[in-house]
């Protein structure tokens, strides 16, 4: 698994709604400061300090970029997109000199998808360790559960030494875990000190400002990409192709809906559309969430208000509803099946649909190609709903992965910790991200010309999804084997990127009081169970029935809620 | 009339003589009326073997079932989690006057009541009647057979049980496809449509359990004395008599009790089914009390709130339980536990 691969597939199936709208279980974060607190009421333990832009500016780390010597990305980086490189280097540099462990024992923590690897016996763990000079025990956590096992885990005290906490499920209030459970790295990383860690270093400064909390650095940022969406709008380039369509040209709404008349066939058993709500904020300008902070933007009077109370919203529901009335969606996306969308895609069921970023790459081409030969994956470049203006696109934080240390460890420990953690972020095209990714040479995988092939035992006990989640270099893009796939994603995002934009409090960390978290949840549209968006679109709710859970989420705490906002605003600004 | 007066004393003095012989409180007791915390002794020590074999469940039961009540404080708390429950803020009865004055409650509160009473007229009588039509199967092999092709859905998992439906029954499923190739612009979404989800979620639980519910029918069934049959038979009853006069009253008992445990689930029933299935059919039809707990109190983080529902629903439950127990009471059966007879 490359980084594209093993970053890409976790994020992509969580950027579902829930994770696009930003507002996972209860923001959480840096900002919040003693008297902002006491000014709104709330019951939160006191904290000291604040984080500004020009306190940030202090405590970050210094950023080094790092290269390896005679390994150019084909497509460079543009406007922070991923370099892309469409072939494996072969010859592999080593960027970190001696043993970084000293024997030391730690227990880590990070989500996981799919089966669990043996612990005994598996011959990457073994590999790791023996170049780590340290017993890293991984402990993978179900990636789909993690947002209800997290929470017990910090009210119980039970941390491992070295867990991940995705921003989506950091658990209520996490501001407070932070500073009561969680090592703080300041001493160790900020500015100039992080040099001793040249790989940590390497890290974009964007990443680190989302692992700050209350003035101090708690979390490592891990797959780093400044451009980030939550969405692409996919489709499948070989349907339209056969259908004699080609490259369809989407200028507006109308050209989209356009197209979808023109493919939908229930009778064929493919319908135009799966369920595209997540990416319609694109076309029509909701301001979407950016990260533990739900979107926000600024109306006519000034005044901060949520995507929720937008006019965009509104008009986004009134257009998707007719995707649903006029039968172009697939049923079991009306149905709510989100979890098997890449089935349909896969099988034809459904020709256009919203999926993250990260889920083009080569995993995605090989499971295609099983199931369909010619299986082509593309994404319409970004457009306007109305098919006039520049068209923009929310920026996503540059990671919804940060990793943090127990408290409780003693400064020795949290030395050897990072310098593992720098081991960990060795940069693509060396040995240690090879290893990292595809454990021992000839053991767990083999050099092919086209990069690592993993062999029967890496199959079975390559883990290189936990390992990647605790540290690791800013993404790139490589697809090994499916350089086509780099070339076209790569393109993509360089043609696509200059539309990014951040929403306010991008990349920000705000704990809401006490009192608000419950607000600050937007149960009403994030719900899993009862979320009116979801229900409007379907026909079942009306824009009435929207407009009033809308002033019933203001009533039960949402105008207090923006209020404070309103003073995270005026003390701390919104980027 | 001695000889009657005997035979009545008899089995009576037995267990006594028996039980006081391996009792030294007795052989050593003074006259007169014995102290009561030593009669109770005596059936501790009387039972002892038997209290020693429910000790572990009864440990269970203190650990898992009653430790976590405590927990039941937080509805009435602004709970947080980092404060525990030891720490967090009193917040009297407010949750539950949120509780009672929110719209989302009641509907959830309605379509519970509505769910489970469909659910439950439709699919009680099934089981009944598969273990009656069962026992009249003759062959053994074909029994065997038959049995285990009812009872596998039970060992399946809701999630597979929605899927296998949703295979069938879905927009894209094989009935509809059948349909939509057959010149039915519109075939019907089964899966989708509020207005049939009760009938939906039942058809779901008659396929998954009611082949498991038939086993202890089918235990009923057997403790039945042939003999009632055959006199039945011999007096001319036909089966329809047959059934009615013998075989639903022999499995009136465990009917009831059956009945009666049914409705203590009514609350918290299908949980994973709503949850599962809201997305296909939206809350107004689907949400239930469970699912509005977890919502509110593990999604939006306000575990006080969900407490309170989840306090309101087990009070609920026992209330419900109690209520059918002394139904059953009053019908002259044992419910749950026997009455003292007069």
């Amino acid at each position: 698994m490359d980084l594209e691969a093993s970053a890409g597939s976790p994020s992509a199936r969580h950027l579902t709604r829930r994770g696009f709208l930003g507002t996972a279980a209860g923001a959480a974060g840096a900002i919040a400061a003693a008297p902002l607190l006491a000014a709104c009421g709330g019951n939160a333990p006191a904290k000291t300090g604040s984080t500004t832009a020009s306190q940030l500016a202090k405590i970050l780390p210094a950023y080094q970029p790092r290269s390896i010597a005679g390994l150019t990305p084909d497509f460079p980086s543009v406007n922070g997109t991923a370099p892309g490189y469409l072939n494996y280097p072969t010859t592999l540099a080593r960027t970190v000199s001696g043993v970084p462990g000293s024997g030391g024992s730690y227990t880590g923590t990070a989500p996981y998808w799919g089966a669990i690897p043996r612990t005994s016996g598996n011959t990457y763990y073994q590999a790791i360790n023996e170049a780590l000079g340290a017993t890293l025990n991984l402990a993978p956590a179900n990636g789909n559960l993690i947002i209800n096992s997290l929470p017990p885990l910090f009210a119980g005290h039970k941390l491992p030494d070295w867990i991940d906490v995705p921003t989506w499920a950091q658990p209520p209030g996490f501001g407070q875990a932070t500073q009561g459970q969680l090592a703080d790295l300041t001493p160790y990383l900020s500015g100039d000190k992080i040099k001793e860690y040249p790989n940590l270093a390497a890290i974009e400064t964007v990443g680190w400002q989302q692992g700050v909390w209350n003035d101090r650095i708690y979390g490592i940022p891990t797959v780093v990409q400044q451009f980030t969406t939550g969405f692409y709008l996919f489709y499948r380039a070989d349907i339209l192709d056969k259908l004699g369509i080609g490259t369809p040209s989407i200028k507006s709404a109308a050209d989209l809906l356009a197209l979808g008349k023109e493919i939908n066939a229930p009778n064929a058993k493919r319908w135009a559309f799966d369920d595209i709500w997540g990416y319609l904020y694109q076309p029509f300008g909701v301001p979407a969430g950016a990260g533990t902070t739900a979107g926000w933007t600024i109306n006519d009077k000034g005044d901060l208000i949520t995507q929720y109370e937008t006019e965009n919203i509104i008009e986004a529901m009134n257009w998707e509803r007719q995707l649903f009335q006029q039968g172009m969606v697939n049923p079991d996306s009306v149905a709510g099946q989100s979890s098997t969308a890449k089935n349909r895609f896969y099988a034809g069921q459904m020709v256009i649909t919203a999926d993250g970023s990260g889920s083009w790459n080569y995993s995605d081409a090989i499971a295609g190609a099983a199931a369909n030969k010619g299986y082509e994956r593309a994404a319409v470049p970004f457009f306007t709903a109305s098919g006039s203006g520049t068209p923009k696109m929310p920026l996503a934080p540059p990671t919804e992965y940060l990793s943090y240390f127990n408290k409780n460890l003693k400064p020795d420990q949290i030395r050897e910790l990072l310098r593992i953690a720098d081991y960990l972020a060795a940069p693509f095209g060396s040995y240690e991200f090879t290893l990292i990714n595809y454990g021992a040479e000839n053991v767990d995988y083999t050099m092919s010309g086209n990069g690592p092939v993993l062999t029967a035992t890496g199959q079975k006990d390559v883990d290189s999804g936990a390992a990647v989640l605790l540290a690791s270099p800013n993404n790139i893009n490589n697809n090994p084997g499916y350089p086509s796939v780099t070339k076209a994603s790569a393109q993509f995002a360089a043609q696509n990127a200059g539309y990014g934009y951040k929403p306010l409090f991008y990349a920000m960390n705000i704990t809401v009081p006490n009192d608000l978290t419950t607000a600050n949840a937007f149960g009403p549209f994030v719900s899993p169970t009862n979320n009116i968006m979801y229900e409007v679109v379907r026909g079942r709710s009306s824009i009435a029935d929207y407009h009033s859970t809308v002033n019933e989420w203001l009533r039960n705490g949402g105008t207090r809620l923006k209020a404070f906002y309103e003073t995270v605003r005026s003390k701390y600004g919104t980027a | 009339m001695t000889l009657p007066k005997t035979t009545v004393l008899a089995p009576q003095g037995g267990p006594q003589g028996f039980q006081g012989a391996g009792s030294p409180l007795i052989a050593g007791g003074s006259g007169g009326s014995p102290p009561r915390a030593s009669a109770s002794w005596r059936k501790i020590t009387r039972d002892r073997s038997l209290l020693i074999m429910t000790l572990p469940a009864a440990v269970l039961l203190l650990v898992f079932g009653y430790a976590p009540m405590l927990g039941l404080v937080m509805a009435f708390q602004n709970y947080d989690l980092y404060d525990g429950i030891l720490h967090s803020p009193w917040a009297g009865l407010s949750n539950f006057e949120q509780l009672f004055t929110d719209p989302g409650f009641w509907q959830a509160f309605r379509n519970t009541v509505e769910l489970f009473s469909v659910q439950l007229v439709l699919s009680f009588p099934i089981p009944i009647a598969l273990a009656i039509l069962l026992d009249s199967v003759l062959s053994r092999r074909l029994r065997g057979f038959i049995q285990s092709v009812v009872t596998l859905p039970h060992f399946f998992s809701m999630v597979m049980v929605i899927t296998i439906f949703n295979e069938v029954l879905g927009g894209a499923g094989l009935l509809d496809t059948f349909l939509r190739s057959h010149g039915v612009h519109n075939p019907p979404q089964i899966m989708t449509n509020p207005g049939l989800f009760k009938f939906l979620i039942s058809g779901q639980l008659i396929w998954k359990e009611s082949g498991w519910g038939m086993i202890v029918y089918l235990a009923a069934l057997a403790a039945i004395s042939p003999s009632l049959y055959e006199a039945a038979a011999v007096d001319g009853a036909n089966w329809r008599q047959r059934t009615w006069r013998i075989t639903l009253p022999g499995l009136r008992p465990i009917m009831v009790l059956l009945l009666i445990l049914n409705l203590g689930y009514a609350l918290t029933f299908g949980f994973e089914q709503m949850l599962i299935q809201i997305p296909a059919v939206g809350p107004g039809a689907a949400q239930v009390i469970t699912t509005f707990a977890y919502d509110n109190g593990i999604v939006h983080g306000n575990f006080g709130y969900g407490a309170a529902a989840g306090l309101f629903l087990g009070v609920t439950s026992v209330i419900l339980i109690l209520c059918a127990n002394k139904v059953a009471h009053l019908l002259g059966e044992d419910g749950l536990y026997r009455t003292r007879r007069k």
